[in-house]
């Protein structure tokens, strides 16, 4: 008995770590607030702008900030996914950041909130933006048919249901987490392994389906079988960005030495790298079996992005969310430096917020032929996705700084700690 | 019994099979010392504190010895199954396409969905090899050998069903696009001609791949035929009265093999740059082979066929029907090989039991967005499908699926069997884990058929709908290709180096830096008789 446990590798690890010595891993008293009142500034600012362009364009304004509160969720909803495979895996090689997905992934429920401005605001507008609620899409006949799920009642309560769903489930993961900190009890990892396994199961169909209800369903006659993969692989690929970018900035503070080396950016790097290949196969996948088969109801999607200047933005989106970043990527020195591979992920962040763009704002300003992006007023987009990223960016910095940086008794903490990735 | 090892003992063990020593209890409650759920321990992936000189001696053991008494009736009902199936494609290149069952409406059925099957069931193995190995997952060095090998027996048959379809069979090298004098050219929009090109880069790579992982193995198996050449002037022969030793023979043929390794850090340092860029290579061809077979179906304006999720679908359910394929190998090769459960644990069973419930459930989620959709698209005829031509049985309503069985045992072979797993007792049974694997299996084959033939028997008019029948020459075809798939796999067994031995030492306590030497990691001469040195 006792060779078997010795045959096994105990990775224990004390708080005698260097890298564990409490300045590395919490932030002093005040820390970051310069950067707190740097994004809810930036918040403020260009929620006001989207106020202003309330006024010029109502509809362009609520569609510019649904693109940014549509990317602000799926922000916390990749970290979310990240937090459920890697307790599921059992992953060891993460334990010294896993805090960092796990600040990021109890804010979904918060951010989901602001679903209910963009509802608000569209219900003032007759259904500017969930087109099938306004009266002009009464009494269409494939509306009609779909009536039992597309109907106003069943969509707020399916989107109620899902916030619900997730604040339940981030809640419980990070009080396992948190319980961890004060009690020390290994066991929790477990338990929060087995939490897991159900709620991945949620979160995937879950997830699918506000894919559907927020973003497939404002185009109310478009369908595809693979849009929820489309959102998850989005959700994924910003969600690792968005880690990368804390990490290297709390690098950046000083903290994290030794914690975070550049053998983790080299791997996130790599998940990044792999997320950006992922979202091109199924983005591709998706627009080349429409394209191929080429039945009407379904090519109206890629028609209607394919008037005006719609295609420039679909090629920003294929170069900055694919091709660059695929070549540039590749490279085994961009991934290990924290300089660069924050910059991609900045980039990353930024294609994403494209790829929503992409996909949501097409569908209210295509009616304008003259200018059917709507170059003239695209500070309003500007404004929303800056405001609602400044709000998240506040939101998150108040999260990192309100504890210790590193779950202290995370049991795979060794581990992590000696991550090498030796090719 | 001593040509097997100049060593009395050792020879011992390795001619008769024995098994080796158990050393220690398992702890209470962790199956066989590997089921540890104690999140600060990593599990053991070898079991029984061998020693690295164990090791090699049980893998090479497996090449170097008489098979069980299993082994050669099996090869023997295997080999002749596969000969059958030679028989029956004779008959159809005699006789032609019409000794199938297709006909006007189903025109399309047992050959693909044999195709799609076997190309699905390879999946495993490249997952195993690539993408597990880029995640870093130590558990797959104990698999990954046999997986690779199956991946490659699982596309031999798959080629076999295409290259036998096209009816006029000696015109099949018309598949890849060579210059000829009559300028015939294949259709290049055609996705069945990047089926040809997608097939031959997987076996290529998948090929290339499992032979280059096996050469340090295979030189070891040179190297000990030749020690024991040189240790001994007498040894078996390959018959009686020929005097040439089956040392030699072996000797020869891996060394032929093993191409001039000589175990240097200088080979070993380009075999693990060329492992790692093959791995590289492989990770998105497992993504784009069944990717491009999903294409088959999904460019089509078929309903049932022309959905947008099929790509990734086809892939979860490809790597899904592997693992099945892997774990109904293994689980019947570790009871009948000795000591191969030290290196095949309950926790690597769990693993590949994991994967099946994840794969499963993706499936099963694609069911699900395939069925929504097909409703939420409001396209009558894309309800139509599913709703009637699939699920709903006969004895419900007159209008329902005359298939509606073969939905339904998809169903919950695929979606509903899996779901046991969440049990721990379930997913650390092999008895249970080969039982699902088993029903899994069935239910990848019925997924295929269910696409295919479904989505073919009823056509926009009633007047063209109709069944679909396979005629003997249909299953004996597809019994065959299990047989050819199991008789390589025999052979495999038998004479290659059936684990990756270098791998399998280097996930070992005593391969790590921090491995105190102190102990049994030298090999406990306290309960040997001394031969293990």
């Amino acid at each position: 008995m006792s060779q078997i446990s010795a045959a096994g590798q105990s990775h224990g690890v004390g708080a005698d770590h260097p890298a564990l010595r409490s300045s590395n891993i919490s932030m002093a008293p005040g820390a970051g607030t310069g950067l707190k009142s740097a994004f809810i500034g930036l918040g403020v600012l260009g929620l006001a702008v989207v106020a202003i362009g309330w006024f010029k364009d109502s509809t362009h304004a609520l569609a510019s900030l649904h693109v940014g509160v549509i990317t602000a969720i799926t922000i916390c909803l990749g970290a979310t996914f990240f937090v459920l495979i890697f307790n599921l895996v059992n992953a060891g090689w993460v334990s010294t950041f896993k805090r960092q997905y796990e600040n990021v992934m109890s804010l979904l429920p918060i951010v989901s909130l602001l679903m209910i401005p963009v509802f608000v605001l569209d219900y003032l507008k007759g259904g500017a933006l969930f087109t099938w609620m306004s009266s002009a899409a009464h009494g269409d006949v494939i509306l009609e048919k779909k009536a039992g799920f597309l109907n106003p009642m069943f969509f707020y309560a399916r989107s109620a249901f899902y916030i619900l769903l997730w604040a339940y489930i981030t809640s419980t993961l990070r009080r396992l987490s948190l319980e961890q900190d004060r009690t020390g009890d290994k066991w929790l990892t477990a338990k929060a392994r087995r939490t897991s396994a159900w709620a991945i199961l949620v979160m995937a169909l879950s997830a699918s389906f506000a894919g559907f209800d927020w973003l497939m369903s404002i185009d109310f006659k478009f369908f595809s079988t693979m849009w929820g993969v489309y959102f998850f692989a989005g959700s994924a690929y910003v969600g690792t960005a968005t880690m990368i970018l804390i990490l290297a900035l709390l690098r950046r503070a000083g903290k994290m030495e030794g914690a975070v080396t550049s053998e983790h950016f080299h791997d996130l790097g790599k998940l990044l790298f792999s997320f950006t290949v992922f979202w091109a196969y199924i983005a591709f996948s998706q627009y080349f079996l429409i394209w191929y088969s080429g039945i009407p109801e379904e090519t109206a999607f890629f028609e209607m992005r394919l008037k005006g200047a719609w295609p420039m933005v679909g090629a920003a989106v294929i170069i900055s969310h694919f091709a660059l970043p695929f070549v540039i990527m590749l490279f085994r020195g961009i991934k290990r430096n924290p300089t660069t591979i924050a910059f991609f992920a900045i980039w990353s962040i930024a294609a994403h917020v494209i790829d929503m763009f992409w996909v949501v704002r097409p569908v209210v300003h295509v009616a304008n032929a003259a200018d059917p992006v709507g170059w003239g007023m695209i500070w309003i987009d500007a404004g929303a996705v800056l405001g609602v990223l400044g709000v998240l960016g506040w939101l998150i910095v108040g999260k990192v700084t309100s504890g210790p940086l590193v779950a202290v008794n995370d049991p795979r903490l060794g581990e992590s700690l000696d991550h090498r990735n030796y090719v | 019994m001593s040509s097997i090892h100049p060593d009395q003992v050792t020879a011992q063990h390795l001619a008769g099979l024995s098994r080796l020593p158990d050393r220690g209890t398992p702890a209470p409650g962790t199956g066989d010392g590997s089921l540890i759920d104690d999140p600060s321990v990593r599990s053991p992936l070898v079991l029984n504190e061998r020693t690295f000189k164990e090791v090699t001696d049980i893998v090479c053991g497996y090449a170097e010895n008489k098979p069980g008494k299993w082994w050669l009736p099996a090869l023997i009902i295997s080999g002749s199954i596969a000969t059958l199936g030679g028989l029956a494609i004779l008959y159809l290149v005699i006789t032609g396409i019409g000794t199938w069952g297709l006909n006007n409406q189903v025109d399309w059925a047992w050959d693909i969905t044999n195709f799609v099957f076997w190309i699905g069931i390879g999946h495993a193995g490249t997952l195993i090899s690539a993408i597990l190995c880029l995640l870093k997952q130590k558990w797959r060095t104990a698999v990954n050998r046999s997986a690779e090998a199956m991946t490659i027996f699982a596309v031999i048959c798959a080629a076999t069903f295409p290259g036998i379809h096209i009816g006029r069979q000696w015109m099949a090298w018309f598949l890849p696009p060579i210059p000829n004098a009559n300028n015939i050219w294949p259709n290049f929009k055609s996705p069945l001609l990047w089926d040809v090109f997608a097939i031959s880069t997987y076996g290529t790579v998948s090929a290339l791949f499992w032979f280059m992982g096996m050469i340090p193995d295979l030189a070891t198996l040179r190297d000990r035929a030749d020690m024991r050449l040189r240790a001994s002037k007498s040894g078996p022969t390959i018959a009686p009265f020929i005097p040439i030793r089956v040392d030699a023979v072996r000797a020869y043929i891996y060394g032929f093999l093993s191409l001039g390794w000589r175990f240097s850090s200088r080979h070993w340092h380009r075999y693990e740059a060329a492992y790692l860029v093959l791995a590289g290579i492989s990770t998105p061809l497992v993504l784009s082979v069944h990717s491009i077979v999903s294409f088959d179906f999904a460019t089509s304006i078929l309903p049932g066929w022309h959905t947008t999720i099929f790509p990734p679908y086809f892939v979860a359910g490809a790597i899904f029907g592997g693992f099945a394929m892997v774990l109904l190998l293994l689980i019947p090769a570790r009871e009948l090989f000795p000591n191969m459960k030290d290196f095949i644990t309950l926790r690597h069973m769990e693993n590949m039991a994991k994967i099946i419930l994840v794969t499963g459930s993706m499936v099963g989620f694609a069911y699900t967005m395939e069925f929504f959709i097909a409703w939420y698209s409001g396209n009558e005829y894309e309800s139509h499908v599913f709703k009637f031509n699939r699920a709903l049985p006969t004895w419900i309503s007159d209008k329902g699926a005359p298939y509606w069985w073969a939905y339904w045992a998809m169903i919950f072979c695929n979606v509903l069997s899996p779901q046991v797993f969440w049990m721990k007792k379930f997913r650390t049974s092999p008895t249970a884990i080969f039982a699902v694997s088993f029903l899994v299996t069935i239910g990848m084959w019925f997924e295929r058929f269910v696409i295919i033939v479904t989505s073919l028997h009823r056509a926009f008019l009633p007047g063209e709908w109709g069944m679909f029948f396979p005629t003997a020459v249909d299953i004996t075809t597809f019994i065959a290709s299990c047989g050819v798939f199991l008789t390589l796999f025999l052979i495999f067994l038998k004479f290659l180096p059936v684990f990756a031995i270098a791998e399998l030492k280097a996930v070992m306590p005593q391969a790590s830096p921090h491995h105190h030497h102190e102990g049994h990691a030298h090999g406990g001469g306290d309960h040997s008789k001394g031969g293990h040195h």
